[in-house]
């Protein structure tokens, strides 16, 4: 290539320049969206700061962390935020993988089950949260419905009105809503497995059960931690699903942690302490996601 | 060993489990939203409507602005997307192309960024929109988005940018281009199917945005698609026929666009997901 010596030329005292001026836009979004956020976030959770009436701002020291510690809605929707991550993510991986096997066969015409993997993935998690409201309404409910014709039992089940059916009914909308985005992301994965593996296991004597835990699942493992690491990190910052469904409710047995959040800052304009719920749940995504990023490094 | 699934008729099942799957709320809805009030409180619950209306259709609309969500919805992810791939094109491009060092360790820094929850960004993001006084504008919930795409599209670029080869450009230097008339002229035809995949993604992510729309623009003119339908329901009723009506109309646009581009979709959505 005769060119390439012009080309050098061309490009060796601007290279950095250029580098710097094509990121700059990304890391200034960056900066003003995420870096300054962090920093402020630290610094108001050290502040008694209301946007309501007129106090000003001062400092409190460790005060709202204390208060944090004592606040038994913030323990509650620790819990609550904990559990559905518990529940949901591993209930996605198992239905997710599911309908990636069920979607991975020979089948003629491929568009009608993709389009059904990806209409989920597609939907508003808020509506999907208003759609299955009205499926586990109590009276009219497509669910009770269901229920009835099956079991018949003496009085309709209550989802959204009694905790512990309203925190199961969320924890399913869940698992639907997002075992199409994890079958999605393994069926890439199963189609990547050579052929080969599994016709070499059949001559072996192999059963299918045998191929499916011997071949698909080790191969598919940097699939699942992927998917998982997504799912975990949404889990944990679950909002829209109990709000359309529930807001919280009954009570606030099924508040989660960006709710109680959400309600601290936007609602009552308490930015002091809501900052420092923030910086909790910061933490616990940072925990988790060093977690993973191990495991990642001692599997590869 | 014969397998199960050479059946035809075992595979059709499969196929239906999956589409029933995917498909049935979607389904419910619309059936729904085509019952009146009276059929809908009516024991045992219908299936089939047995009197279609379309009469909650033309209540969704005159309940609330449900036009003005709509269009609200579209200026939003619209502008958001475009400006989702200007930026993350341009840091795409140097993390592919140039000499750069630490090149890793920039396309960590940008896929990082959606590690962190939003929702303790959203405390100082209220703020700072609070400060600059973009509450309820379509500004406050853009810039978010883009930052919000900026992973996803970064990575899906990127390599698209690496399987476009080197000696392309260089032959259009050579014929006198400057390096941005290169990247104009070559580059970015050439990544367009790239771009475009990188687009849907961006525009699926931002139309479906929910806890930013509601905390930053509660004005009604300013409101989105997911928050507005939520405000349907009052204190004690919930007209679910006409909420149904609202959310086949918020869900057509967005089923149609991820039917056309349906491949395109699962390819982005893989990509930028393996790599992370």
């Amino acid at each position: 290539m005769t060119g390439v010596s012009t080309y050098d030329k061309m490009r060796d005292p601007s290279e950095k320049t250029l580098g710097f001026l094509l990121l700059a836009p990304a890391f200034l979004l960056l900066a003003l969206i995420v870096v300054y956020p962090i920093g402020r976030l630290i610094w108001n959770s050290f502040h008694d700061l209301r946007l309501s009436g007129g106090g000003g701002i001062k400092f409190v020291g460790f005060e709202n962390y204390v208060l944090v510690f004592k606040d038994p809605d913030f323990w509650n929707a620790a819990k609550n935020t904990v559990l559905i991550t518990l529940i949901t993510v591993p209930g996605a991986l198992v239905v997710g993988m599911g309908l990636a096997l069920l979607a991975n066969l020979p089948f003629k015409h491929k568009w009608p089950v993709r389009l059904a993997l990806l209409l989920p993935w597609a939907l508003p998690l808020a509506f999907a949260g208003l759609i299955f409201a009205w499926f586990f309404h109590t009276e009219y409910g497509v669910v009770n419905d269901v229920v009835r014709r099956v079991a018949s039992p003496s009085e309709p089940v209550m989802w959204l009105l009694r905790p512990n059916w309203a925190f199961a009914a969320i924890c399913l909308t869940i698992i639907w809503k997002t075992s199409s985005f994890m079958a999605l992301i393994l069926l890439a994965g199963l189609q990547m497995i050579p052929k080969s593996l599994y016709e070499a296991a059949e001559v072996d004597g192999a059963s299918q059960v045998q191929q499916f835990w011997q071949i698909t699942i080790p191969m598919l493992m940097p699939s699942i931690i992927v998917a998982l690491i997504f799912r975990t990190i949404t889990a944990l910052q679950t909002f829209d699903i109990p709000y359309t469904m529930t807001k919280g409710g009954p009570g606030n047995s099924t508040e989660t942690l960006a709710m109680l959040i959400h309600k601290t800052t936007i609602d009552y304009l308490d930015v002091g302490y809501g900052s420092t719920l923030a910086v909790f749940m910061f933490v616990l995504s940072m925990f988790v996601t060093a977690f993973y990023l191990k495991r990642i490094g001692r599997n590869a | 060993m014969t397998n199960i699934w050479d059946s035809k008729s075992l595979r059709l099942i499969a196929a239906g489990i999956v589409v029933i799957n995917g498909f049935f709320p979607a389904v419910w809805i619309l059936l729904t939203s085509l019952k009146t009030e009276a059929e809908l409180v009516s024991k045992p619950i219908t299936y089939w409507p047995h009197n279609p209306t379309l009469a909650n259709y033309v209540q969704a609309f005159t309940d609330q602005p449900l036009l003005k969500y709509l269009g609200n919805s579209v200026t939003v992810a619209l502008s958001a997307t475009i400006f989702s791939l200007l930026v993350s094109a341009l840091a795409a491009y140097a993390i592919a192309r140039l000499n750069l060092k630490r090149r890793q360790l920039i396309l960590t820094c940008i896929v990082a960024s959606s590690m962190f929850p939003l929702v303790t960004l959203l405390v100082p993001i209220f703020e700072t929109m609070r400060t600059l006084g973009l509450l309820n504008s379509y500004t406050a919930l853009v810039l978010p988005y883009i930052v919000l795409n900026l992973p996803v599209c970064t990575l899906v670029l990127v390599s698209f940018f690496q399987s476009i080869p080197k000696d392309l450009e260089n032959a259009a230097m050579i014929d006198g281009c400057t390096r941005m008339g290169a990247l104009v002229r070559v580059v970015v035809p050439l990544a367009a199917p790239g771009v475009f995949t990188a687009g849907i993604l961006a525009f699926v992510n931002s139309w479906d945005e929910f806890l930013l729309a509601l905390s930053l623009n509660s004005n009604p003119n300013f409101r989105t698609l997911p928050v507005g339908i939520t405000l349907y329901q009052g204190e004690f009723t919930f007209p679910w026929p006409i909420i149904s009506a609202a959310l086949i109309v918020a869900i057509v646009p967005i089923a149609v666009l991820i039917a056309i581009f349906q491949e395109r979709v699962v390819g982005g959505l893989t990509q930028g997901g393996l790599k992370g």
